[in-house]
């Protein structure tokens, strides 16, 4: 009995974005990324192709953080002190790009001398987050956005409240943006309209909508994702962007990761339950339209690594 | 428990001193002391209009919100949020006054007699002039057979039936009136009548027969003298509900009404505003409350409930549950209303806790029901409740919109009195506002239609980006870092009649988006509900006092109302109050009335997500989803250009 | 093709009697159209609107019940592709996998049929055993051995339709899922499933074949089946699960059952962990996990709980005392609602200013502060719960927590509930926050 498949139809498509710039381009990285571009849900490669591969990116930080799980310590170990060592590090475990998270104690030197060695350390595009107040954001990502001019940065994270001067800085330094919201289609949307109407084009723009751990609201950001894509390819200009998610910091925090002691024996082993939050959580969000993953552990790479060369290939 | 002196002193000198113990509220040792310190936020520490200094002693402040330091400094304090702690001395300082008289509706619809009425056909009360025979000693027929056997013979009346009170009065009446009376009634069925009144003398056909329609807003009374023989509206009055010391809003007055005597007090409370209003309109056409032999009233559920003394409370709780959607009529005698002591009470019918018969009177008086095109009904108060339908169909729903279009909640908000500031325009090149006031006087604040115009063009000019944050960056001085953020003045000091500046925070911003976007969310979700959406509607009407000032343009601007042909909408101004005339005047029109309640489908809001979903997607200038305003689109890029 | 509620509302008497329990017959209708009633609720449908009602209200998915001892799992029903568009009703079953020749059955059913795992309140447990044939002279009595361990519904594995009959006649009054018929031996097979009532699950290479086997399995009176589509890479399991669960939305009838998927086939233990959350995300009505461990399943679960939570209520977040910018025992303590947005633009704001603080979120039925208040589920009594519960006491020094502006009404109150206590007045707006922080407090 032969049965037409229905493939859907439609019109719009989400921007293709370039993450750091190679010698050519202007920059110093070694490769850049190009995420985006996709004319269907995720991974419905019998209507067209997935125009690119979705990207995994590690966490690291600018200073050795004193909050992240053991399990986490002992598989980065001494790196974790130098950002460059780091950077290298998850270079090498495969990570496509890095993401540079500063410190509330940084100074926009130190800022500005972490960036540089990252950038030294690792020919990656390259994503540096603020410590995510105000004011700090504001002066510490300025000063890496006119040090680090042309490497094509995706500088973040901008929010409702503050996302003015970032975005001024990223478009006179030529680098990009993380526009992130709280779990809400027209809170994202909101926010692309306010950047869109300062002049910064949209396809110097990745949305970060913000998404729970496994077992912690996950499901929230799965779904605003899922609308999120769908009102893209509907047509809606404001939400034909990348998105770009955190599953690595969300996982990490929740005690099923973060701890194996005094948890019910029914969570099962630590470490490999740990790697299951990350894995899964990621996954699922990567099915549910993500074009970047934000990671912790090597082993969860490893892992997403093949559920995305699976995806790819139908 | 320690008891204290606490001592007041007015503006105007008066001083009286009372006892108090420890933890006894300013505002109750006011009371006590027979000064009357107004509450309009019901005693919540939210509006700061009970603020009164301290001279001597000291108070315990609860809450110090809406103080400034200054304030705090000289010894303020708010009345309903401080305890006595010791012996005290307090100034009470003249306050604001409430307006007392609402300026007159500047498009005051014309009210007209429905096409058709004569009174013998419409009406069920009827009036009759009997002459008795006088009794003697050869006619020893007790006084009420013999009423009730002239109307037999008369009128064929077989059933005639009159109150224990008016029994009581009508042997007086009809000596005094030498056996010739007139008798108005109210037939309940062709052979059946009420006696309402025994008029003191006959009387003649065209002379007039009073009967009133009522509109109980949380806010506002209107009262409207009717005369039943002609139909016609012989006097229109309006005043505030003397409800609104105890709360501004209906919460509030359900959480007042269901502590101590608070129920009896705002039963009170609001039969003296009416029997003020009825006193008001008679005097105008020389007549007495005492003739007015029935009334129609139409409120929402909660004004219904206090006016009849029914409990509230459960319309607050979930499941949001009235005692009572139909109740039955009653007696001017048993609410304490000074009519004619047997006037026929008609509370009209409503469908739920928050759609009560001023939206059934509503849909009757605009004729949604019978309407082939599909309608959308607002009906914008503190709570704007929304109808979507037509003959076939009708649904409802009620947003909480807050009091922001009223002018309350905000800062430099007021009513639309003398002084308000009901339209802006601002200059895109030098951001500096030009206003009109009302009265042309100078700005004492702003009212709700100047907000609306206000949001719209500090839009327009990107004073405010799209979600409402002011924008600093831009070149003038009237954009400042207040208290509360970002803010606008849009009148400086000098130019001010409070001699302050008159300014608009982002606080302000925020609770006027808010207000706009439960609307907009009610209308779209309410669509939505029954498979449509706001483009299926064919006409759109808007009532309420709100509906006279508004500027169509400015208000689908800010996204108040959807974009869409400005002769799709129909302003109808009070149509609350024109659905109990139209109830009053005609026995079809009340069971019309009746039916309308019956089929109107309620939709809760807050039963789903879909409604914040609708709700943040409208909680953005116009709205987050452009393609559904074009006009402001167009207007937007080319103000931007 | 659904139908809208007023659509539904034009088929009914109109009449608004009352009867069914509701206000109106278009509130009937709407619940109708939304599912939440069953027609016969109305005692006055005509038969005609009867008949085009049932019609429209056959569900796309079918439902499928397994039954083992008292315990049953369902699958299908489910009305939409995302599940944003109106929810995912019935959870994915994980069944775990045993096979016949296995020496240590009664041992790994019993560990994993007491496995239990407590999130948000909620107990967890698997949901069934599938049992597989691959020694059949042993399968009868696996069953026996299975089903003396477990009271759970139970899958029966073999392509030999004599063995799975031998099977299923060990569970006598069970509705089993057989698995399964194909090409090769379907007729024998839907003889079996029909002799058994029990459900049959289809497999085939292509959506033609699935679909050409359910029609003639269908034919010959077998109409509980379950689709087993296969699918090599994840990829390719995404796509077939998509493709049968949109024809299915498009009423195509021949693909309107539930799925079944077998990630214990997939080779590794981490491809299985993958396989398996894919299936349980997207459409899965039956789950065989290849190996039992806890660490798996209650990941598996709690994203199953996730997925399959209602997205139409309104998102709330967990009552409890929260840190933002590490509070000391000084540090002042907030008090707020757990609706999510509520929440959310209170701890930006805190979290933005730098300033330590402790959240304290109370249960007011997620809702905002006004509306909750308004409608009774923010009140002192709330509050003073909250306060006691989440050992607020041992984390502060202070004996002090300040509530919204918006209820400024309930400090009274709340002095009385919380006696010893310093109730302050914050202010109304969580933009306000900062600045009431830094000289208020």
């Amino acid at each position: 009995m032969p049965v037409e498949i229905p493939k859907d139809k439609w019109t719009g498509k989400v921007r293709t974005v370039t993450l750091g710039a190679t010698a050519a381009e202007g920059g110093t990285r070694t490769k850049s990324i190009v995420v985006g571009g996709d004319t269907t849900m995720p991974f419905m490669q019998f209507e067209a192709p997935t125009a690119h591969t979705p990207v995994i990116a590690i966490e690291i930080k600018s200073r050795k953080p004193d909050d992240w799980s053991s399990l986490l310590e002992e598989t980065w170990g001494s790196v974790m002190s130098d950002p460059a060592a780091w950077a290298k590090a998850a270079e090498a475990a495969g990570a496509d790009m890095i993401v540079l998270w500063l410190s509330l104690e940084d100074t926009a030197d130190d800022a500005m001398r972490a960036v540089k060695s990252v950038l030294a350390a690792t020919g990656l595009p390259l994503a540096v987050y603020g410590p995510g107040q105000v004011d700090k954001d504001n002066e510490l990502l300025v000063a890496v956005s006119e040090s680090a001019n042309g490497e094509k940065l995706l500088l973040g994270i901008c929010e409702d409240k503050n996302y003015r001067t970032i975005a001024a800085t990223s478009m006179a330094n030529g680098h990009l943006i993380t526009a992130r919201t709280a779990m809400d289609v027209n809170l994202a949307k909101q926010l692309n309209i306010l950047i869109s109407d300062m002049g910064l084009p949209l396809d110097r723009v990745i949305m970060d909508p913000t998404t729970g751990a496994l077992g912690y609201g996950m499901e929230y950001g799965y779904s605003v994702m899922e609308r999120l894509r769908l009102a893209a390819l509907q047509g809606d200009a404001m939400t034909q962007l990348p998105m770009m998610v955190t599953p690595g910091f969300e996982t990490w925090k929740t005690k099923e990761s973060k701890v194996g002691v005094g948890v019910p024996e029914a969570w099962g082993d630590w470490k490999e339950r740990a790697i299951h939050w990350e894995t899964l959580t990621a996954t699922a969000l990567l099915e549910s339209g993500a074009s970047i993953v934000v990671l912790r552990h090597p082993e969860s790479l490893k892992r997403v690594r093949t559920a995305i060369t699976e995806l790819m290939t139908a | 428990m320690a008891e204290h002196t606490v001592t007041f002193t007015t503006a105007d000198g008066k001083t009286a001193t009372v006892h108090a113990q420890t933890g006894l509220l300013l505002a109750e040792a006011a009371q006590n002391a027979g000064i009357d310190i107004g509450q309009p936020c019901g005693g919540q520490g939210r509006c700061g209009r009970c603020a009164v200094q301290v001279t001597a002693g000291n108070v315990r402040r609860r809450s110090t919100l809406r103080l400034s330091s200054e304030a705090l400094e000289l010894g303020y304090a708010l009345a309903c949020q401080s305890v006595v702690e010791g012996d005290v001395s307090i100034f009470v300082p003249e306050q604001e006054k409430i307006e007392r008289k609402l300026t007159t509706d500047r498009v005051a619809a014309e009210v007209s007699i429905p096409a058709g009425y004569d009174f013998n056909w419409s009406q069920t009360i009827r009036r009759y002039n009997v002459r008795l025979n006088e009794p003697s000693m050869d006619d020893q027929t007790d006084d009420w057979s013999r009423l009730q056997t002239i109307l037999r013979q008369q009128h064929k009346l077989e059933s005639v039936t009159c109150s224990l009170q008016l029994l009581r009065r009508l042997g007086a009446i009809l000596r005094d009136a030498k056996w010739q009376v007139g008798v108005v009634g109210n037939l309940r069925d062709k052979n059946m009548l009420e006696i309402i009144d025994v008029l003191p003398e006959m009387v003649d056909e065209d002379e007039p027969l009073y009967a009133a329609a009522i509109d109980i807003g949380t806010t506002t009374v209107s009262f409207w003298l009717v005369d039943l023989m002609t139909g016609k509206v012989v006097s229109q009055v309006a005043e505030y509900n003397g409800q609104i010391s105890r709360g501004e809003d209906v919460i509030s007055r359900i959480i007042y009404s269901s502590k101590g005597t608070g129920r009896d007090e705002l039963q009170k409370r609001v039969t003296d505003t009416i029997n003020a209003l009825c006193a008001t309109a008679c005097k105008r056409v020389k007549s007495r409350p005492a003739e007015v032999i029935k009334a129609t009233i139409a409120g929402n559920s909660t004004m219904i409930h206090l006016l009849l003394g029914i409990p509230a409370a459960s319309i607050r709780y979930s499941p949001f549950i009235t005692a009572c959607n139909h109740p039955p009529i009653t007696t001017a005698r048993e609410l304490g209303l000074n009519f004619s002591p047997d006037a026929l009470i008609d509370c009209l019918p409503g469908v739920a806790s928050y759609v009560g018969s001023d939206i059934t009177a509503g849909v009757l008086s605009s004729r949604i029901d019978s309407a082939e095109d599909v309608t959308l009904f607002i009906d914008v108060g503190t709570n704007g409740e929304i109808v979507l339908g037509n003959q076939d169909w009708l649904v409802t729903c009620a947003c909480s919109a807050g009091p922001a279009f009223e002018g309350a909640g905000v800062v430099h908000g007021m009513r639309a009195t003398n002084g308000a500031i009901e339209e802006v325009w601002i200059n895109g090149d030098t951001y500096e506002p030009t206003t009109r006031v009302i009265g042309n006087s100078k700005p004492k604040g702003i009212c709700g239609s100047g907000l609306i115009s206000l949001i719209a063009e500090m839009f327009l000019t990107g004073v405010l980006d799209k979600a409402g944050n002011v924008n600093l960056t831009i070149p003038t001085n009237r954009v400042r870092e207040g208290e509360h953020g970002g803010e606008y003045v849009l009148s400086w000091a000098s130019e001010s009649e409070t001699g302050q500046d008159i300014t608009i925070t982002r606080v302000d911003v925020d609770n006027l988006l808010r207000a706009k976007a439960a609307i907009y969310a009610g209308f779209s979700v309410l669509a939505e509900q029954v498979g449509m959406t706001l483009a299926d509607v064919q006409q759109m009407y808007i009532g309420g006092s709100f509906g006279k000032y508004i500027n169509v343009e400015k208000a689908v601007q800010i996204g108040l109302l959807p974009d869409m042909p400005w002769e799709k909408f129909n302003f109808l101004g009070n149509t609350s109050i024109k659905g109990a005339y139209y109830t009053l005047l005609n026995a079809d029109e009340r069971e019309r009335i009746k039916d309308i309640a019956n089929r109107m489908t309620y939709i809760e809001l807050s039963a789903d997500n879909t409604f914040y979903d609708a709700f943040t997607s409208a909680l953005f200038l116009p709205h987050t989803d452009m393609a559904k305003f074009p006009t402001v689109q167009s207007a937007f890029a080319n103000q931007s250009s | 093709m659904a139908l809208s509620g007023i659509q539904i509302y034009k088929m009914l008497p109109q009449t608004n009697c009352k009867e069914c329990g509701f206000p109106t017959c278009l509130a009937f209708a709407m619940k109708l159209a939304a599912k939440q009633v069953e027609l016969s609720g109305c005692p006055y449908v005509s038969a005609e609107s009867k008949a085009k009602l049932a019609e429209s209200s056959a569900p796309p998915v079918r439902l499928i019940t397994l039954k083992g001892i008292g315990i049953d799992v369902k699958a299908g029903n489910e009305v939409c592709l995302y599940r944003h568009e109106k929810t995912f009703y019935n959870k994915s079953g994980l069944f775990v996998r045993i096979k016949s020749s296995q020496t240590d059955i009664a041992a790994q059913v019993a560990r994993a049929d007491a496995y239990k795992v407590t999130y948000v309140g909620i107990d967890f447990t698997v949901d069934g055993f599938a049992v597989e044939a691959d020694d059949p002279s042993k399968f009868a009595e696996a069953i026996k051995a299975v089903r003396a361990a477990t009271k759970r519904p139970l899958i029966l594995i073999s392509s030999d339709p004599a063995v799975l009959s031998a099977g299923a006649a060990v569970l006598p009054g069970e509705t089993p899922l057989l698995c399964g018929a194909t090409s090769a031996n379907w007729e024998a097979m839907a003889e079996v499933a029909k002799t058994a009532k029990a459900a049959l699950a289809i497999s085939g290479d292509s959506l033609d074949e699935l679909a050409d086997l359910t029609e003639k399995i269908k034919a010959k009176g077998v109409e509980d089946l379950v689709l087993a589509p296969g699918g090599k890479t994840m990829g390719g399991s995404l796509i077939l699960a998509t493709q049968i669960r949109r024809l299915a939305l498009k009423n195509f009838r021949a693909l309107g059952y539930p799925m079944l998927t077998m990630p214990g086939n997939a080779g590794s233990p981490e491809r299985e962990s993958l396989l398996a959350a894919q299936a349980i995300t997207k459409y899965a009505g039956f789950v065989v996990l290849d190996k039992f461990s806890p660490e798996l399943m209650y990941a598996l679960l709690v994203l199953r709980e996730n997925i399959y939570t209602d997205p139409q209520k309104p998102i709330q977040v967990t009552p409890g005392l929260f840190d933002i910018n590490n509070p000391k025992p000084e540090s002042p303590v907030l008090v707020t609602t757990n609706f999510s947005i509520t929440y959310f633009s209170v701890a930006n704001e805190v979290e933005g200013s730098g300033l330590p603080a402790r959240l304290l979120v109370v249960d007011a039925d997620g809702m905002s502060v006004l509306t909750a208040w308004a409608a009774g589920k923010f009140d002192a009594e709330r509050i003073a719960k909250a306060v006691k519960a989440f050992g607020v006491e041992a984390k502060t020094n202070k004996k002090q927590i300040v509530i919204p502006g918006h209820v400024a009404v309930l400090s009274g109150e709340l002095e009385e509930e919380l006696p010893g206590w310093e109730i302050r007045v914050g202010p109304r707006e969580a933009v306000d926050l900062p600045a009431f922080m830094k000289k208020a407090l």
